[in-house]
């Protein structure tokens, strides 16, 4: 693995148990620290497996991933505690008994370690990654009661309030209103400058913020079909008005 | 209040508290994290090891404990090898212990269902001894201090497994925890009500007070609060009516509940 890069993924298939099929087949790939990367492709491509895959929430079949040069089969905790993810779709049903702050607070749980308990500079910090996202005012509302864009905004608070090394989010701007889809991409491309932050997204919608990313992979039936610069897929997009079209334009 | 000058009555009442109040709080956990069936499993484990108990001539209580705990241990590792909820293993098991049961009592035919075995089905709160209330507290101590110091980790468990793995937790170990605690508490609190009725006692107080609050803090001190006041009322109603104390209890609790889902604000439309 080269010093600089972040992840890297070698001949890397994910089977999920039950299934004969890959999500993932044979995917090689790096990510290097200063990487902002759009992750996309059609339904059902392996997109968010291969998310999980990085992160270690899915066991590899085959092959091996490493983080921070670290094999991550073998050092999942060390290596979760520094990566912030946000999963596709997680809504909090009405009614749950976890207040905006608490939710933001457990994304904090791995780096503070086994019988510690919270302090006060935690709390802290979880209340600074709210500020930055313009919620600070829903930490003592119940997670049931927000609306499913302020929901994506607390996940994605959670996932900051560690100061993470890697980021992946999965869709992570789908249920936000117009505004904060304008917003929330400046504000992830920021933190990506400023703090070196890798940072991985999987999305359906390539025209969103392209001018910030420096790689696009297009994901089609498990395997990598597109991996360059976004002028060069968006060129093909132009082309071929439906992502899916990209890989078969390619190739 | 005459009866509370007998011992009897006495340690009857220092087990209700204590039982009570365990029950209520390993009772969030297992409502959250759906192990329902768990406690069928543990009073008929509990059962099954009374029952080789009396074949075998050994106290009742320690092979209760025994075949309790042996199932809690068993539990989320076959869960995790069969990749099935801990809630499926408990149905396969539940009645597997039902037929050890059976057979242990066909070992001693000469005691049949007998007074011990009946007591740890059906409960018998008079039958507490002094060594049962040292257990009961010693297993409050302990809970409270295993509670205390695995809390984070439980309460983001609680909220989503995945999302705790993700952040770096390995989530198995605290989920047999669970398991186990709830195996030993359901155990040692068999004699209040039975394990025919013990899962009143334990599903009850939490789901009580998930009807008022969204706050997972609040839950887990007022559940307890709820299954303690839910146990004294109980046997303060069966002295008053001479009902059998378990079935006292279980009505209270449900009662308790009934009146919660009623009251709940949660459902409630209010204009600003």
């Amino acid at each position: 693995m080269r010093e600089d890069e972040i992840i890297k993924l070698e001949d890397v298939s994910t089977v999920y148990e039950g299934e004969s099929r890959p999500a993932i087949k044979n995917v090689n790939l790096s990510f290097k620290r200063d990487d902002l990367v759009y992750i996309v492709g059609p339904n059902a491509s392996g997109k968010t497996t291969l998310l999980e895959t990085i992160n270690g929430l899915l066991p590899p079949f085959k092959g091996k991933v490493s983080v921070f040069g670290l094999d991550v089969q073998s050092n999942g905790q060390k290596v979760r505690c520094r990566i912030g993810y946000v999963p596709q779709d997680f809504m909090v049903k009405p009614g749950e008994p976890y207040k905006a702050l608490d939710v933001v607070l457990m994304g904090l749980y791995g780096h503070i370690g086994f019988l510690h308990h919270p302090e006060a500079k935690d709390k802290k910090s979880a209340l600074d990654a709210m500020k930055l996202l313009g919620i600070e005012e829903l930490a003592d509302r119940p997670m049931g009661k927000l609306s499913g864009g302020q929901q994506q905004k607390v996940m994605l608070a959670r996932a900051l309030a560690k100061n993470p090394k890697i980021l992946l989010l999965d869709e992570p701007f789908s249920n936000m209103d117009p505004d904060s889809r304008g917003q929330i991409p400046a504000l992830i491309t920021q933190l990506h400058k400023e703090k070196g932050l890798t940072t991985l997204i999987v999305t359906h919608d390539i025209h969103h913020m392209l001018d910030s990313c420096n790689r696009v992979i297009v994901v089609s039936n498990g395997r990598i079909t597109f991996d360059g610069a976004p002028e060069k897929a968006l060129s093909i997009v132009e082309d071929h008005p439906h992502t899916t079209s990209l890989e078969a334009s390619h190739h | 209040m005459i009866w509370l000058d007998y011992a009897i009555m006495q340690r009857a009442l220092i087990a209700c508290i204590f039982a009570g109040f365990l029950m209520g709080l390993i009772g969030v956990f297992v409502v959250r994290m759906r192990l329902s069936a768990i406690g069928y499993s543990m009073s008929h484990g509990a059962f099954a090891g009374a029952a080789l108990g009396v074949a075998t001539a050994t106290n009742p209580l320690v092979t209760g404990v025994v075949f309790a705990s042996a199932t809690a241990f068993l539990i989320g590792p076959i869960a995790d090898k069969a990749r099935l909820h801990a809630d499926t293993i408990t149905s396969i098991i539940f009645p597997l212990n039902m037929a050890l049961a059976f057979i242990f009592l066909t070992l001693a035919p000469q005691v049949g269902l007998s007074s011990q075995v009946a007591n740890v089905l059906w409960g018998s709160i008079i039958s507490m001894t002094s060594s049962d209330l040292v257990y009961l507290v010693s297993l409050f101590a302990a809970t409270l201090a295993i509670i205390y110091f695995v809390w984070k980790e439980l309460f983001a468990i609680m909220f989503n497994r995945k999302l705790a793995e993700a952040d770096g937790i390995n989530t198995r170990p605290f989920i047999y925890l669970i398991i186990f605690l709830a195996g030993v508490v359901i155990t040692f609190s068999l004699k209040l009500v039975g394990g025919l009725l013990i899962y009143a006692l334990l599903f009850n107080p939490a789901s009580t007070v998930l009807q008022f609050s969204e706050n997972m803090r609040k839950v887990i001190v007022y559940s307890p609060l709820v299954g303690m006041t839910t146990t004294v009322a109980g046997l303060f109603i069966s002295v008053l009516f001479d009902f059998p104390a378990g079935s006292s209890i279980v009505i209270v609790s449900t009662i308790f509940f009934a009146i919660a889902l009623l009251l709940s604000p949660k459902r409630r439309r209010k204009e600003v």
